[in-house]
Formats: structure tokens, sequence, C-alpha cells
């Protein structure tokens, strides 16, 4: 086992998985010697793999995406990088009707092995165009995969099964997590996509978290320990594919359910997590289902705006508490 | 003729024919509502396909748009199989999961049609990518409409391609109208091939219904392309003899165009040019028409028999 | 000023009463004090007074309905005063006035559902979640508490179809019908011969007894109507069958005029469609009374249920051969008990004792049937 940074994390998984493979490469903006990629993930890989295989690209979100995906269909596994969550929506078109469906519209003959990487999340006082998450863009298009990965350990897991695996992937990270740490082990291994992952264990309510929330949810699950709420907290890992065997057990298991997802409450990853329970597993809520989210809201510039409008610890206390 | 064997020629005139008969064909087959959806027909643009396919190699690639059935037939895409598809039937390409707008035969090198206007070029330019990386000697050509020429992916794209000096040829297919909208209202510019300057590559304008000077612009632009120089873009200009989609009556072009261009045929021109230089025999040509002929019946019979996929396939092939 | 008239307090614990007889219709002018309609309540029956004079506007209570203490049932204004839809509607009662209003359970859906794995009245939990809200906890010591006294529910079968009609029937007739059940023993060796001379059923035999004694005391075969007695022309015996499904009881028209072979035929011809489930809708209705056998099944004698709107039902036992005193000798007879079970509405004891024993004289000297 090994300390490592989350960013270091999805760093080793990259450098692997290019030593193994030579058809991946990676391409997106300011990646390569001259930058090493805005939150340094790629930093020193241009060096060992070289630009042809590390590849600046111009400002265009859009052809990026648009060349990984013509890459991935003529045997390539590309991992693009959009720098930013938000810019996103620049590329959608290759995203969603493009990387998303050519499978599917080509009746199978074609499959998309692409990775596209990009950090989501509020937190740094970068405001609205830079501070969303928009995880949930992506679980509503069939045909994509989705990632949210919230410790090193987890990330490089994922990171190397989606790169070997043949559907795109949308791996959303989080400016937040980029620094901490975390142990993860010196020999090979991947983590499969679809199987989440219990952080704590506990008996009086399920506590579903994503990326930065999860640790949030660590946290204030510390806190109710001590008060004497025992909190399980129930991290996806995945959300397409979505493991809802493991939350629903646990809701079974507690009758109780909080999730806490960074994104606008409206139509959120929590709305869909909470409808799946609603409709499978209702017969075991013990009181009615608390979604914590951000307020529906672009994210806000100056720093008290700003923290008001991310979810807490408290937030997620005072949910668990109306309804234990 | 310009280098060019017989069999080349008659090759051509085969593809030009083959793709002229199966669009009135499927023109036929809609009104008869065999034909689930919409078309958009090919007819009159055959020299633009065929003049940049007969370019190519087997194992080069295209991408296609909403209006390629003609580059999928000129690149070696079997009839039978693009008919079934455009019926929605479970022989079809795609398996009925596609349709008309999206034929696709990743066997022939066909990557796929996108009824997205212009998001092609990228995927053209990726598919570039990937050779230069797979560092082989293939080649990607590009098929794309005036209209797409005003896309933002054809600007990032085409820089992209320009940048990296990908393998890519870049074929506009200039018919003057994008939908029901004429070029002239929509660009301040008269040839699409000037862009070409503004990233660095070179653009020529070629008579789109001419095949032969399609066919060799495609080949400078191919023979440049495998010697790792990189892009070009070659405008054709030509014209759609029917309207943007099957119900379009087209009433936004003036009578004395329309006329105009079904006079510069390009099938027409090709014939009398066999003719006139001794190519090919009157009788030559007429047997190759009559193959071409039998080649759709072929194909639609093989389509109209053939079954609809199950219901519940809907759900398959979503993920590999 | 319209004056409502509220369903009176007929007594401290009365909740709900019934509204009976209208004695004026709507339109008619009415008198403060005048009785205008009768309220009957679990104990007694009233003559309401009108509470102002007038005219009686409106009724919004029908006959028949049962309707809370207060509840307005009818709307008393001066002859040409103006009474708009919506003061009605106002003082309309709300739907489902005549259920019993029960208290709606708050309950989470996992108390629910441990509720029903034990068979719990949820009314019975008191709830500590918010609102007073039942959850499983409250649930779970509840049945620690009880542990013991409530056995653990191993099947939960939904009411439907037959099961649920016939609960509904069987219930209505007993709860209407004051039911009385006299028991005569009859001697069969006589019909014995007859079942063997002709082949016909011992059921055959007493179906034609039975639809003989009807012909003479038409009385039993009637029904009973809320103010008056429909005597029936057509003595129609039903004979009950018991199937998969359940009891089914398909009946012979004009019993009376048949021929012993011929009600033979028919019970036998109509068991078999029953079984298969072929019976038509002629051959399930226009019952005027039901023949019973339980003999089968070894029973003796039984207090049967009426067959819902008939006037008394026939129960059959089994034949036991018993000794008997004969002129002081001992002698063994074949004996078999029935059991009338009769609508004490329409007649007393010794009117339905008369009839059986006419039954008893016909299976006992059959001859008489044979004609």
């Amino acid at each position: 086992m090994r300390k490592m940074t989350y960013r270091e994390a999805l760093r080793s998984a990259l450098r692997e998985e290019m030593q193994r493979d030579p058809t991946v490469f990676l391409l997106g903006e300011d990646i390569g010697r001259y930058w090493g990629g805005a939150f340094k993930v790629t930093d020193g890989l241009a060096e060992e793999f070289g630009d042809e295989r590390v590849r600046d690209t111009p400002i265009s979100e859009s052809a990026i995406v648009g060349v990984a995906v013509g890459a991935a269909i003529t045997g390539m596994r590309p991992v693009a990088e959009i720098m930013f969550g938000d810019l996103v929506a620049l590329a959608m078109d290759q995203i969603a009707n493009q990387a998303a469906k050519l499978r599917y519209m080509f009746g199978g003959q074609a499959k998309v092995p692409l990775v596209i990487r990009t950090p989501f999340g509020a937190g740094v006082n970068i405001a609205a165009h830079h501070s969303q998450s928009l995880e949930a863009w992506f679980m509503h298009v069939p045909g994509l995969y989705v990632a949210v990965p919230s410790t090193p350990y987890d990330a490089k897991g994922l990171l190397k099964s989606a790169i070997r695996g043949n559907n795109p992937v949308l791996f959303c990270e989080h400016k937040l997590l980029y620094p901490i740490e975390g142990e993860v082990p010196e020999e090979e291994y991947t983590i499969p996509f679809g199987v989440a992952d219990i952080k704590k264990e506990g008996a009086d309510v399920t506590v579903v978290a994503t990326l930065y929330m999860v640790h949030k949810a660590l946290k204030a699950a510390e806190e109710l320990e001590a008060e004497g709420i025992s909190a399980e907290v129930v991290d996806p890992r995945t959300l397409t594919p979505l493991d809802k065997e493991t939350i629903i057990a646990s809701v079974k298991k507690t009758g109780r359910l909080v999730v806490v997802c960074e994104d606008c409450k409206t139509a959120g990853v929590s709305a869909e997590i909470a409808a799946v329970v609603a409709e499978e597993a209702i017969e075991y809520l013990d009181a009615p289902i608390k979604r914590v989210a951000e307020p529906d809201t672009p994210i806000p510039f100056s720093p008290p705006l700003e923290q008001y409008v991310i979810p807490d610890e408290k937030a997620i206390i005072r949910a668990v508490k109306e309804i234990v | 003729m310009l280098n060019l064997t017989k069999e080349k020629l008659i090759e051509m005139y085969r593809k030009m024919l083959e793709i002229r008969l199966f669009e009135e064909k499927v023109f036929e087959l809609y009104a008869q509502n065999l034909v689930p959806g919409t078309i958009h027909l090919y007819t009159g643009q055959e020299a633009v396909a065929v003049g940049v396919c007969s370019a190519l190699r087997k194992d080069d690639y295209i991408t296609s748009t909403h209006r390629g059935h003609g580059h999928c037939i000129a690149k070696g895409a079997e009839l039978k199989r693009v008919m079934a598809e455009i019926l929605g039937r479970r022989t079809g390409y795609c398996t009925g999961k596609g349709g008309s707008m999206h034929i696709a035969d990743f066997s022939i090198g066909v990557l796929g049609a996108t009824a997205v206007v212009g998001a092609g070029i990228p995927i053209a330019a990726g598919a570039g990518l990937s050779i230069k990386l797979r560092k082989t000697d293939q080649v990607a050509a590009c098929f794309f409409g005036d209209g797409a020429s005003n896309q933002g992916t054809f600007h990032e794209g085409i820089n992209m391609a320009a940048v990296w000096k990908l393998p890519v040829i870049f074929v506009c297919e200039n018919n003057l109208y994008a939908m029901g909208t004429r070029q002239s209202l929509v660009m301040a510019i008269e040839n699409i091939a000037d862009r070409a300057s503004a990233y660095g590559i070179p653009g020529v304008a070629v008579d789109g219904n001419d095949v032969l000077a399609v066919y060799e612009a495609t080949v400078k632009a191919v023979e440049r392309a495998r010697k790792g120089e990189g892009p070009t873009l070659i405008e054709c200009k030509t014209y759609r003899h029917r309207g943007h989609s099957r119900v379009d009556p087209a009433r936004y072009r003036p009578k004395e165009e329309v006329e105009a261009w079904l006079a510069k045929d390009p099938i027409k021109r090709f014939r009398e040019r066999l003719l006139q230089t001794a190519s090919l025999t009157e009788a030559e040509l007429r047997q190759i028409e009559v193959e071409a002929s039998a080649k759709v019946e072929e194909a639609v019979k093989f389509a109209i028999e053939s079954p609809h996929p199950a219901p519940e396939e809907a759900l398959e092939d979503v993920y590999a | 000023m319209p004056t409502k008239v509220v369903m009176p307090r007929l007594s401290l614990t009365m909740k709900t009463g019934t509204v009976g007889k209208w004695y004026k219709k709507e339109g008619e002018s009415v008198e403060k004090g005048e009785p205008i309609v009768e309220v009957i309540s679990e104990k007694a029956v009233y003559d309401l007074e009108a509470p102002a004079s007038g005219v009686l506007r409106k009724i919004l209570v029908d006959e028949g309905v049962d309707v809370p203490v207060d509840a307005a049932i009818a709307i008393i204004t001066a002859p040409n005063e103006p009474l708009s839809e919506a003061e009605i509607a106002a003082e309309m009662p709300k739907e489902g006035v005549e259920e019993e209003i029960k208290e709606k359970v708050l309950a989470s859906p996992a108390a629910k559902r441990l509720a029903r794995e034990y068979g719990i009245d949820l009314s019975l939990v008191k709830g500590t979640g918010p609102e007073g809200r039942i959850v499983e906890e409250d649930v779970k010591r509840f049945i620690e508490e009880a542990k013991g006294m409530l056995p653990k529910v191993k099947e939960v079968i939904p009411l439907s179809g037959y099961r649920k009609t016939s609960a509904e029937r069987v219930s209505m007739s007993f709860k209407t019908a004051p039911h009385s059940t006299i028991m005569m023993s009859v001697d069969v060796s006589k019909a014995a011969l007859l079942h063997a001379r002709l082949q016909v059923s011992y059921t055959a035999i007493i179906v034609g007894a039975v639809a003989k004694a009807l012909a003479e005391n038409p009385l039993i075969n009637s029904t009973f109507e809320v103010d008056k007695i429909k005597v029936f022309e057509d003595v129609n015996v039903g004979v009950a069958v018991a199937t998969e499904q359940g009891l089914v009881v398909p009946v012979i028209h004009n019993t009376d005029k048949k021929t012993l072979r011929e009600i033979d035929s028919a019970i036998k011809d109509l068991t078999a469609k029953a079984r298969e489930g072929k019976l038509k809708k002629e051959e399930l209705s226009g019952g005027t009374f039901t023949v019973s056998n339980l003999g089968m099944y070894e029973v003796e004698f039984f207090t049967p249920i009426i067959n819902p709107p008939e006037a008394a039902i026939l129960g059959v036992g089994k034949i036991v051969e018993k000794p008997v005193a004969i002129d002081g000798k001992i002698e063994v007879k074949p004996l078999i008990t029935l059991s009338l079970s009769y609508d004490h509405r329409i007649v007393d004891g010794a009117p339905a004792a008369l009839f059986l024993q006419k039954v008893k004289h016909y299976i006992e000297s059959p001859e008489s049937l044979e004609t």
C-alpha cells in the first residue's frame, strides 16, 4: 500500500494504461509538457510518452471530443480531458449524440472505447462557469457510462476500468478531491463499474453520497455517532451502471435514506436515486426520503454566497435528524 | 483519357448508375408507404461520391451524412443491405436501428452517417489522428454540405486536422442549398474552398458534376495525405435534382436554375464523354445500365422480403 | 333565511342515524312542530318535527341513508325565498357518510408491512413518530408485548370473487332474516323402495316431496320485501351443489309440475353442469326454495342459512339405521333428519312445522309423488 493523492492516483492510472496498451493516448487543452494539465493530473506524462500521445489541443471542446470519437471507432483508446466540467456543454453533441449513440444506431457495428475526464464541483470561488456539477446530464443519456470516484483508491481503479472498457465513459472528478490523500495498492488492480462501496457501516440511516460529498457525509457520520445515531455511508462510485442492490440492501437494513449530491436538487442525481428506492423498496422505508443538494441556483462568486449553496456537514446532520 | 483503365471507367459509370437508380427506387417505395420516416436523396450528386471514393482504397475511411446513400454505395456498400436498412428491416446494415440517415459498414471503412450537420468533420479528423498514431498510410474522407461549412465543428475539426497534418480529405458538396436556404443568404463568400487558406491548407473548387474532375482533385489530395502532408478541402459544385427531403417540393429554387443544372446531369455528361472518347461502346454502356437496374431490383426484392426486427431488440446494443 | 333540518341526537351515545320515511314531499308546505320525517337510531324510531314553518324546499338525504348526528337532511325556506345551488351544495352530506367514520391511521410503509405480516390492526398501535406516525419500532414493540397472544399470520387470502360475494350474501341473509330451525325425523324405508324401483335418487324424492308441499303451503314459497310478503305462483326448487369454486344452487323450474323421473334427470344434469361450470344464467336464477343435502358428509342435522331472498331452506342429513319403537316393539328403520330453517318474519313455528310435516308425509308415502 502506498499513500497518494487523488490526482496522483489518476496520473498513475493513465501512466500504467499507456504503458500497457499503445492504443491509449491523451488529448486536451494544456495537458502536455507546457502545463501538465490545469489540475496537474497529466503532469510529466508528455515527457514520458511524447507529444504525440499526450497531445495539446486547440480550444475546441467539440472537436476534442469529436476527434476522440473518430479515433475510438477506428481502433484507438483516447482519454480526452475537458478542462472544467462546465465546458462539456460545448461538446454535448459529440458526447450525447455521437459517442453515446454510434454503437446503437449502427446496429452494434461500432464500439466507442472513449474516456472523457473532467472536474466538477464548487468551493474555490471561480463562479458560475467553473463550478457546476453536471453528472446528472450524463446519467440521463443511454449509451454513456458515468463514474464518480471519491477517493484515490476508487479513482485509480475506476479509471483503469474505464480505459480498458469498450463503452464511452464520462469520468467525473471533483476539484476539491485532487489533493486528498488515500491508500492505494502497489500491485495492479481495477474496480468494476456498477459496484458501490460502503464507506462506513451503520444501522440507523443510509446516507448515499457522491464525489466530495462522500467526505462530508463521513464527517457528519462521525458527529452523529457521538450522538448515538449510526449512519451507513454508501458511495455508488459509478452512476451508470448504478449499484441498486447495495443501496436497497442498506435501506432495508436501516429503514431510512438521505441522499447527498452536490448538483442542483431539481432533477439531480439524488432525485434518481430517491426515485429508485421509492419505487423498489418503499415497504422498507420507515420515514420519508431526504435529499441534500445545492439549491436551484448557479454557483455564486463571493465566499459567503458560495458557502451558502454548497451542502455541508450541518445540512447532512440536519437531514438525518429530521427522519431518525 | 486520364490514365484510367477501362475497368476503372466502367466501375465509375456503374456506381453512378447504381446510385441514381437506387435513389429513384427509394423515391418510388416511399410513395408505396414502405419507407418509414423520411429520406434525403442524393440524385444529381453522384459524381461527387463516385469521384471521391474511386480514389480511395477499401481500407480508407469515409464519414457520411443524412444525404448519404450515395457515399456508402460509392464506397462499396451492398445495395441489398442499404435498402433493407432504409426499409427498417432486420437485415439492414444497422439491423433497423439507424435507418436512412445512419447507414454504416465498418468492414469497408464507412464509419457511418450522422444526422447532426457537421458532426462528421471532427470524427473524420479523429479517424485521421488514429491513422497517424498507428502509423499506417490510410486516409479518411469526410463528406459534408455547404450548410455544414458554417457549423462550429467545420472550423474546429479542419483547424485541428490542419495543425496536426492529419490525413483527411474534406469534401464539401456545395449544392447551393442548406435545406431551403440558399448559400448566398448565409455566407458572404462564394467559394467555400477559399476558407481553406484560413487553416493553412490547400482548397480547391471543382465542377462537382464532372466525375473525372472530382476524381482528379481527390487523387491529388489523397497523395498529399498519404505522404503525411496534411488535409485538403475540396469544394464540389453540384446540385440536388430533388428537394431536401422526400416531401420537399423545393419551391425555393428558381425554375431556370433547376433546369440549367438538370441539363448538366453528371451521368448524362459522363456517358457522352465515354462515347465521345470511344472509351466504351453504346452496347457496353447499355449492358452496364441493365446490370445496374437488375441489381437495384434485386436489392428491393431482398429488402421487401426481409423481416422486421423483433420489438425487444430495441433494448440491445446500448452498451458494449 | 333558509332553515336546516338536522339529524337529532336521540341518545347520548348516538353517532349516526338513519333517515326513515319522509312524510312530506319537496315543495310541500310545512308548519313548525309538524312531523315531517321519521328518523331511526339503533334504539328508537322518532318522528322529527319541522323546526320552522315554510316550504320543504330540498330533501338532502333519502330514505334509508345513514348520516352523522347534526348533519343536514333537508332545507326549509319561506315560500318564495331564493336558494342557490351553492347553498344546497354546502349542506349536502359529504361522500362516504354512509360508511363508518374511520380515522386515517398515519404509519410508515415499513410499519404497514410489518403490521400486515402479523395481521395487526394499526389502529391499536400507538405511534411515536412525528405527528404521531406509527413507525416500525412501534409495531415491533406491540408485537413483543402481545407475544403469545398474537398468532403469526401464515397466509393472507384476499377476499375476492366467489368468496367475497358468498360472504356478503350469507351475511345479508343471516342479518336480515331472523332464522329459526326445526328438525324432524323421517322414515325413508318406503322411499328406499321407490328409489330402487324407479332408479331415482333420494334427493329427487325429497325435492319432489318439497315441491308438492310448497304448492299446498304457498306462504313458504315466498319472499319478504320491506313492508310486504310476495307469494310466488311458480315453485322453483334449487338444489345446492358443492363445486371447486364453491356452493352453487341450480334451479329446477316448475318443480311441482314435473314427474319424479324428470326431477331426477334435471338434478343429474344440473349437478354435472354445475361441476363443469357450464350452468346458464336461467339455470341459476328464479329459485323460490332451496334443498341442501349434507348427508354424504355424514352430517345428521344442521342449521342451514336461507338462500336469500327465499323464505326457507331444507337441510337434509344422512340416512341412519336407528331402532325405533313402533307399537311397543323395537324395529330398525332407516331414518333421515330434515332441518328446516325459515324466515321468522314470514311464518311462525306452527305453519313452518305444518309444512315440514307435509314434506315428511310425502317422503314416507312416496307413491303419492308418482303421479
